[in-house]
């Protein structure tokens, strides 16, 4: 069976890849298992790497929810929203709670929950011509669980700009307002990004990076479980809607 | 002085509501009157009006409080009504369940930028001039700090708040106080409106959902809107504002 999340360590480097090429990365109830299993191996010591990559197969970053799995139409079965929104939520708490830095190298389109997962991480790369933003208004949705990292990675004004005007912005329009810090001009010049911003990031001390990531983290509530859980309750009831559920079931024929 | 335009008869679902600073004779400078009409409006929008656009007749967006009036009224009650009622329009504009466009041309100074506190988008023309020089006046525009530091970061907000200058429109949007620019004030109110309309085409209970959710996350600063208001009203009537204020006009 296909490793829809695989863990690769080169010394102190370990990377993460979302493998659902085929649905654009999208995440799926089994996707979310897999790299939750993925969190297990890390939270019990990651032989040796300090630095985390985390990045998608294929020729996209993350679709975000598996939009198939939330149309209640298609799955035949309302409780699978909240169930997804509720394991996402859990994985970005342990994400941002791993004392290992974190680079988001975004290789393409980061939508919605995709583009939140880069929130999460502590550092995010990309190239110009990547799609990110975050399209959930344009579906009738609430971006809930997310909302609490996009705030802390945009600022407050910037992410409610981002996030009620909707759509996707271009690499290098998301670099101009601070979604990404460090952008190539095109994917091959992402991984050579990728490869010297985690060369840079490891050849810190490990515990030096642990405990700065501990104290921002502690700073700006990145540790609260509420916030992020009530935002699944949150979207799962708003996703709910004749409103949602139509708008879903439009882009879907699309 | 508060002009209120809707796009299609407020009965109507995705209309937009277009509000108006209509006092160009005097850059629109806000009187007591004028807060309180803006206040009432955001209080009482329809509930059908799927997003509002916020601009300002004349040469400038807003050039904040009318201190001609505030200068002839020595007992200080003038700027204490212009305090208050700044805080509860601005409150009053984050808390409408439909999101705020506000398009910024020629200046938005003092309470002119306050307002800015209030919205969700905000667009400005390129050479705009925005800030809060008011300590200068004897005034503190600590009543704006909980709005602006719901905005943009701390180091940011601290800095525009004890600095009686004005920073460019595209010093704003570095800070994050504005998201877009445009060039003239034609373009701008136009590029105002159309994200309005294209808000208010999105299916609303997404977009409520999330308002309501961002105004939730920033709640533990913007819930000390009253802190502000009274360390600002704390000053009026004092002897700094009023040498300061009178001296404007001797």
């Amino acid at each position: 069976m296909t490793d829809l999340a695989p863990l690769t360590i080169q010394g102190p480097v370990a990377t993460l890849t979302l493998n659902r090429p085929d649905a654009r990365n999208a995440m799926s109830l089994d996707l979310l298992a897999a790299l939750h299993e993925r969190m297990d191996e890390l939270e019990s010591g990651p032989g040796g790497a300090h630095v985390l990559v985390v990045t998608g197969a294929g020729r996209s970053f993350s679709a975000g929810m598996d939009l198939k799995a939330v149309l209640i139409e298609l799955s035949g079965d309302a409780s699978l929203g909240k169930k997804l929104l509720t394991s996402l939520a859990e994985f970005t708490l342990r994400l941002r709670a791993l004392p290992m830095v974190t680079v988001a190298s975004v290789n393409g389109a980061a939508v919605g929950g995709g583009c939140g997962l880069t929130c999460v991480c502590d550092v995010t790369l990309t190239h110009a011509d990547a799609k990110l933003g975050f399209p959930e208004v344009d579906l009738g949705l609430c971006p809930a669980v997310i909302a609490p990292w996009v705030v802390r990675k945009l600022g407050p004004s910037r992410a409610r700009a981002a996030m009620l005007m909707g759509g996707v912005m271009s690499g290098a329009d998301a670099h101009a307002i601070g979604l990404v810090d460090l952008v190539a001009s095109d994917r091959d010049g992402l991984e050579a990004l990728t490869r010297e911003t985690a060369a840079r990031l490891a050849s810190g001390g490990p515990n030096a990076l642990a405990t700065t990531k501990g104290l921002l983290n502690s700073l700006d509530g990145s540790l609260e479980r509420d916030a992020v859980l009530r935002g699944a309750e949150l979207s799962a009831s708003v996703l709910a809607t004749p409103e949602a559920q139509g708008a879903l079931k439009a882009r879907m024929k699309t | 002085m508060i002009r209120v335009e809707y796009t299609e008869p407020p009965e109507v679902a995705g209309s937009i509501a277009a509000v108006t600073l209509a006092r160009p004779e005097k850059r629109n400078a806000l009187t007591p009157e004028m807060l309180g009409s803006l206040a009432s409006t955001f209080e009482h929008m329809p509930r059908e009006i799927g997003a509002v656009v916020v601009s300002g007749d004349g040469a400038v967006f807003c050039a904040g409080f009318d201190l001609k009036q505030c200068a002839a009224d020595p007992s200080g009650e003038t700027m204490r009504s212009l305090l208050a009622g700044l805080s509860v329009c601005v409150s009053a504009m984050r808390a409408l369940e439909r999101p705020v466009v506000l398009g910024v041309h020629g200046s938005a100074v003092a309470g002119g930028c306050a307002l800015l506190g209030g919205a969700d988008v905000v667009v400005a023309e390129r050479s705009a001039q925005l800030g809060y020089p008011v300590v200068r006046i004897g005034v503190s525009p600590a009543v704006s700090a909980p709005f602006l530091g719901a905005s943009v970061a701390p180091g940011a907000a601290r800095a525009r708040l004890v600095d009686p200058g004005v920073i460019s429109a595209g010093r704003a949007m570095e800070i994050g106080l504005v998201h877009e620019l445009c060039d003239g004030p034609g373009q701008t109110k136009e590029r105002a409106a159309d994200i309005a309309r294209s808000l208010a085409c999105k299916p609303g209970v997404g977009v409520r959902a999330t308002k309501s959710l961002l105004n939730h996350i920033t709640s533990p600063i913007t819930d000390r809107a009253q802190d502000g208001l009274g360390a600002s009203l704390s000053l009026t009537g004092g002897d700094e504002e009023r040498d300061r204020l009178g001296a404007l006009w001797s």
